[in-house]
């Protein structure tokens, strides 16, 4: 009898605490990235910049984030000059913040006429013949683009992104923001982990990292407010980023 | 004794035959490159498509290889039924490619955060002279999740009106060769990189509606639907893989909105109909069907209340 009210008693206080809100086991980690590309500037949402979370400390994960900090930059427009890719690509890229030509619709303006990217014409001009159509041609011209034009720039980070995750001891989350700068880990076991961003985000002249200790709680919804991510220190900011400027290219 | 064995006989092979009528992937005989029976593009493609397409079934080559016998068996041979809509040697018409009778027989492997890298920005849907409520001032013709996911026309199931409501999934190959016709890997010929072998399904038509009321294109006036798709489908830029993949909108994606003090109260007013009449059907977002079920914790925790359920309300 006395072992049988033991194990009551035992499963009671293993019971977790409920105060009229079911708790869910797992949380939710909101983040919010707001930047200023210089001091005159308004703070804006970091639009489509992906981000990551990876379990344990910032001294846990101390040599990955050193092999991070140490990592060399290889800028959009340092990668495209070496390519001697035209200013017209250049320019196309940079206007749309893209890591390849994947990220923006083709439009004719820039096919043919004044504004034409010369790439981009060649490649129409072969897409034409191959897909025997002006509409087809130009969507899918990229299929007749220079890999390396194509999205050699987005593949070398994604690499570089993979080389240096493989170093944590867990498998890092990621998510990527929308056009507020707003984000969402979801199904987050409680703990700490290290939000970080690995690759530098380039920001005008500067270029910016974040590597960001945060506790996750469970049962959050994410109805609170949210972490918030910056390049400027803030009394909201929680998580401050490392500005450096760009370096020059080699 | 020997009937027995006879009987067992005939069994066996009335069991073992084959039905020619029914052509399976999953058979090992069918499982050699896919190229070996499909050519991609199908020859003369663009007669009936915009773009290079597998647009038709393989050639009678690929089958009467290994089943010259099936093929050559009466006047209606079961076999031909797979691709002809009328078995006869005088009668060339075939069902639609691929015919939409027959049950899927592959799964789609497709990692949206792959994708969300390369794409992924809200495509320039604003009306002029309609303020969005989040958008920035400027837009450019970002590739974003319409290249696949456009809005599709269904029949309202609640009034029989024809509605756009969900986002259509892709049924050709039009969204993914633009990319991945010939360098882009997987390429075009190389079908497994995303069809993968599965046991045969019917699929839904549309994933199953819980706020059946919701339509993207809405929100008022302004438009204030047509926001970023992962502005409210926060799950899916981290999703490496469609398995196990479910729209997942969190309420607060409505209620930033739906039930913020000043704005609107449209989640507490209803729960406040079920605490004055437990069998109260909400019904801003849902049909009966769901809106008659107990609200979850989640409305409630929007609303700052703890969880209730019908049965316990007086």
């Amino acid at each position: 009898m006395k072992l049988a009210i033991t194990v009551v008693v035992l499963l009671l206080l293993t019971l977790p605490a409920t105060s009229g809100l079911t708790q869910s086991p797992t949380g939710v980690l909101r983040i919010r990235v707001r930047v200023k590309a210089d001091d005159a500037a308004p703070l804006r949402g970091l639009a489509r910049k992906r981000f990551f979370l990876i379990p344990g400390t910032l001294e846990q994960n101390r040599a990955l984030i050193d092999a991070i900090e140490r990592q060399p930059l290889v800028t959009r427009d340092c990668y495209y000059r070496k390519l001697d890719a035209s200013q017209a690509l250049i320019d196309w890229l940079k206007a749309g913040d893209c890591e390849s030509v994947y990220c923006r619709e083709v439009e004719q303006e820039f096919v043919a006429g004044p504004k034409a990217v010369p790439e981009f014409a060649a490649a129409f001009v072969k897409s034409q013949t191959e897909f025997g159509g002006d509409a087809t041609g130009r969507k899918w011209l990229t299929t007749n683009l220079d890999p390396n034009i194509r999205d050699g720039f987005y593949r070398d980070r994604q690499a570089v992104i993979s080389t240096l995750l493989k170093q944590s001891a867990f498998p890092a989350l990621s998510v990527m923001t929308d056009r507020n700068g707003t984000a969402y880990f979801t199904d987050l076991g409680p703990g700490t982990y290290v939000l970080s961003n690995v690759v530098p985000t380039e920001l005008g002249q500067t270029a910016v990292s974040w590597n960001c200790e945060v506790q996750v709680k469970q049962g959050d919804l994410a109805t609170e407010k949210p972490y918030l991510i910056s390049n400027k220190k803030d009394r909201l900011v929680k998580c401050v980023g490392l500005e450096k400027p760009i370096p020059a290219c080699n | 004794m020997k009937i027995i064995i006879l009987i067992t006989l005939i069994s066996v092979s009335f069991l073992q035959r084959v039905d020619y009528s029914r052509f399976s992937h999953a058979t090992k005989k069918h499982q050699a490159e896919c190229k070996t029976c499909h050519t991609v593009p199908t020859k003369e493609w663009s007669k009936t498509s915009t773009h290079p397409d597998i647009v038709d079934y393989p050639d009678h080559s690929a089958c009467v290889s290994c089943h010259r016998a099936q093929f050559f068996k009466g006047a209606q041979p079961p076999i031909c039924s797979v691709c002809h809509s009328k078995t006869s040697p005088r009668n060339e018409a075939r069902y639609a490619f691929r015919n939409p009778a027959s049950p899927l027989q592959f799964k789609i492997e497709f990692p949206h955060d792959k994708h969300q890298d390369v794409i992924a920005r809200l495509f320039n849907t604003r009306k002029p002279g309609i303020d969005l409520a989040h958008a920035p001032a400027q837009q450019q013709n970002y590739n974003n999740c319409t290249i696949c996911h456009a809005p599709t026309e269904i029949v309202d199931d609640m009034h029989g009106a024809v509605a756009k409501v969900f986002k259509g999934a892709p049924t050709n190959h039009d969204s993914c060769f633009n990319c991945h016709w010939k360098s882009q890997q997987p390429v075009a010929g190389d079908c497994n990189g995303c069809h993968k072998l599965a046991a045969p399904y019917n699929r839904a038509e549309f994933p199953t509606r819980i706020s059946s009321k919701f339509m993207h294109e809405g929100g008022g006036e302004k438009s204030n639907h047509v926001l970023e798709c992962t502005a409210c489908h926060i799950n899916i830029t981290k999703s490496k893989t469609l398995r196990g993949l479910k729209p997942d909108v969190p309420i607060t994606a409505c209620t930033e909105c739906h039930n913020k003090e000043g704005l609107r109260q449209d989640v507490s007013k209803e729960l406040a109909g079920i605490d004055k009449n437990r069998a109260f059907t909400c019904v801003y977002c849902h049909a009966p069907n769901v809106g008659s079920l107990d609200p979850p914790a989640s409305h409630y925790l929007i609303a700052e209340r703890p969880p209730l359920k019908r049965k316990d309300i007086k």
